[in-house]
């Protein structure tokens, strides 16, 4: 294990709770800097949770992209994304800009969006945009919070995969820190440093991508027992 | 134990035995009921008039023939009425909106909104015009304070069920105001709009009615004539008011209203010249028991002794408040039918819905002053009054959800696709309905005590009229006490059952 690389994040026997739920008991993990972690395991086994702790640890460091996209449907997908550094200006800059965009906000989203493949569509209210584009533009919001580290709640679980690998490269190509929660397990072989795998409220998988098959990353979801059973008991017990 | 010892089916219930959501509803509407049926005794309803009938037809001849060149100055009193709902509504906003923000965290805001609440817009009106006059101030205070506690409860409701992903999902440090202007105010926007819309509905009634004051609306034309009998001018004017209600979605469009907005300004004058040591006399004197100021414990009991006992007319008011809700949720069970598209065809729901639309919009206590010079004065033309004017409200909502609804059955005949299909979904969230409206219900059975039904409202209207603002004040503290108590009686009551008709905009 790279313990050279300093550690930005370390949990050590913490009880993770959802609502007034233990969800994930006596967890332990180090989160290290440079590092590209995928956070796999069916839905319901406690990701949502583990990155909201995350999130709130890390507080102003972490850029923040949640599954629900957070977006206000009624607003223009300029002001969405705007919304990422909305603590950065004053109130009344915030109100001025609702009137009319500020130039630099403008300037800066405006490449995001090209980036993201939003263009011509900062104007449009988010509400009349496709789930795809949606998606991107929860995304292109966290890109904007220029912040050191990327957290990211399925990001791209509803584009194509082409666009996932697309989408994948922009975050990547912005933050050296990740961590993103998938569904595509192919992904999370070929695009990132480390696996963390929750299952039945236990991180069961905690190991570089490059030790790890599709068949180790098949244990983590219950439909899949059958084939690969044995495959559960390696990682971190 | 033989075969046929397991094939016993379990023993049929008896008669509304059972804890589903539907026998469980029925059980509470019938004891209800049954409370009325009980009740009934109590209440004055004497037909008093010799000739109800000739009466009545010479008022239909009226509406039927309205006689459109006698009215006075009818675009007059039209402008005035709009411009008074219109500013008084804005008014309520200004003053209810920054409330809202706060109505969570304050008990004492919560409070104060339902004191103003309380008191219905008549009476407010009533206070004012004895330091105001009979001005426009008057009508726009009247109407501007008790919106400011209904706007600041329903727009605290409405924010308060705004979805929270957006407002989570906003970096940490974002400030009050930004995440309001960001992350709530769009999201509530629409219905924030339509519940604007609804109440400017209601303050368009309402302005109507301060006629009956004195105010130079439509109210003052209608009520003179129906009082002399001169019942064709009535009937335009009515005409006049339905046509005004109707036209709303045209008028009333939102590109439209800062012209309306501008325009009702200039009609709303001459302002009274306040004087501002009567105002503090009238706040700081005249509204409370000399006794009391004095601090006399002694005279405040004789104080007290002296005024009328209240027992009755707080027996009246609750009587006709239970009889009231009751008899609005027999009148909509029995026509919401009419105006549903399971039902009938299309002539009978054209029939149906045009009922529905002419008994909501007429104001209650219209309906109620039509009653009583009908039946003569006793609790009945309050009690039809109410029962008609709120059954066509829930009925009409009752419609429109049920016209939404898709029938799982095809195929089966009238009376099955109504107990079966639609009333199982639909009347939980009329019921709750009902229990929202049983608070505006008791709200207008004071106020129809100005028309001598021997409610509170009439005592307070007696005692506005000795200038004995006193005990007015007093009746009115009692009144808004009562409507308080009857509201968490009813909030208590209300089935907890999936509400699916819980739209701000349809109480």
């Amino acid at each position: 294990m790279g313990e050279s690389r300093d550690t930005l994040l370390s949990l050590a026997g913490v009880d993770l709770v959802h609502g007034d739920r233990v969800v994930l008991p006596g967890l332990h993990l180090d989160l290290r800097r440079d590092e590209r972690v995928a956070l796999l395991g069916p839905s319901g086994a406690g990701k949502s949770t583990l990155l909201g702790v995350l999130r709130r640890r890390l507080g102003d460091s972490a850029a923040w992209c949640p599954q629900q996209h957070g977006l206000v449907p009624q607003l223009a997908v300029y002001h969405n994304v705007y919304m990422g550094r909305l603590a950065e200006h004053s109130a009344l800059a915030n109100l001025w800009n609702l009137v009319r965009p500020l130039p630099g906000p403008w300037r800066q989203v405006a490449e995001l969006c090209d980036a993201l493949g939003l263009e011509g569509l900062m104007r449009r209210p988010v509400g009349q945009l496709s789930g795809g584009q949606r998606q991107r533009v929860a995304i292109a919001r966290a890109l904007y919070q220029q912040r050191e580290l990327f957290l990211g709640d399925e990001p791209v679980a509803s584009v194509d995969p082409h666009q996932a690998l697309r989408l994948l490269a922009l975050i990547e190509a912005r933050h050296a820190t990740s961590v993103i929660a998938l569904h595509q397990r192919e992904l999370a072989l070929s695009h990132f440093d480390r696996v963390w795998g929750l299952r039945d409220g236990r991180l069961v998988i905690d190991a570089p991508a490059r030790e790890l098959t599709l068949a180790d990353l098949d244990g983590l979801y219950p439909d899949a027992d059958g084939q690969t059973g044995e495959a559960r008991s390696r990682g971190r017990p | 134990m033989t075969l046929a010892d397991h094939r016993t089916p379990a023993p049929r219930p008896g008669w509304l035995a059972g804890q589903s959501t539907g026998v469980r509803l029925a059980r509470h509407t019938l004891t209800l009921v049954a409370l009325a049926v009980v009740l009934v005794p109590f209440a004055d309803l004497a037909v008093l008039t010799r000739d109800p009938w000739a009466e009545l037809a010479r008022m239909a001849k009226g509406l039927a023939w309205p006689a459109w060149g006698a009215m006075e100055s009818p675009l007059e009193a039209l402008g005035l009425t709009v411009a008074v709902a219109l500013w008084g509504t804005l008014g309520g906003i200004v003053l209810g909106f920054p409330l809202a923000l706060l109505f969570a965290r304050s008990r004492l805001i919560r409070a104060g909104c339902a004191f103003v609440r309380a008191i219905h817009e008549l009476f407010w009106a009533l206070l004012f015009l004895q330091v105001f006059g009979l001005s426009a101030a008057t009508a726009l205070m009247a109407l501007a304070i008790p919106y400011a506690g209904i706007f600041a409860k329903v727009f605290a409701e409405i924010l308060e069920q705004i979805p929270g992903a957006p407002r989570d999902a906003l970096p940490p440090g974002v400030s009050r105001l930004s995440r309001f202007v960001y992350a709530e105010l769009p999201l509530a926007w629409t219905r924030l709009a339509a519940y604007t819309r609804y109440r400017f509905e209601c303050a368009l009634r309402a302005s109507v009615l301060l006629g009956f004051v004195g105010l130079p609306t439509l109210g003052f034309q209608l009520e003179t004539a129906f009082r002399e009998g001169r019942y064709h001018e009535a009937g335009a004017l009515l005409w006049l008011f339905y046509l005004l209600i109707a036209s709303l979605p045209w008028w009333g469009h939102r590109r439209l209203m800062p012209l309306l907005v501008l325009g009702g300004a200039f009609l709303l004058g001459p302002w009274p010249a306040v004087d501002g040591g009567l105002l503090w006399r009238f706040v700081s004197q005249d509204i409370w028991p000399p006794a009391l100021l004095e601090g006399d414990w002694r005279g405040l009991i004789d104080w007290l002794a002296r005024i009328p006992d209240l027992a009755p007319a707080i027996g009246n008011t609750l009587l006709l408040g239970l009889l009231g809700s009751v008899g609005a949720l027999l009148v909509a069970l029995a026509l919401w039918p009419l105006a549903c598209r399971h039902f009938g065809n299309p002539v009978t729901r054209l029939v149906g819905r045009g009922l529905l639309l002419f008994l909501r919009s007429t104001p209650e206590l219209m309906l109620a002053f039509f009653f009583l010079l009908l039946l003569g004065p006793s609790l009945l033309p309050a009690w039809l009054a109410l029962a008609l004017h709120n059954g066509a409200l829930i009925a009409f909502l009752v419609a429109r959800h049920a016209d939404a609804i898709t029938p799982g059955m095809p195929g089966v005949n009238a009376p099955g696709r109504l107990a079966y299909e639609l009333l199982p979904r639909l009347y939980p969230g009329m019921l709750a309905l009902l229990y929202y409206r049983a608070e505006v219900i008791l709200r207008e059975t004071a106020i129809l005590g100005m028309l001598g039904v021997a409610t509170l409202g009439y005592y307070i209207d007696a005692n506005f009229e000795y200038l004995l603002f006193d005990v007015a004040f007093f009746l009115l503290l009692v009144t808004a006490a009562l409507n308080i108590a009857v509201d968490a009686l009813s909030r208590r009551l209300r089935p907890r059952e999936t509400a699916i008709i819980d739209d701000p905009c349809q109480r």
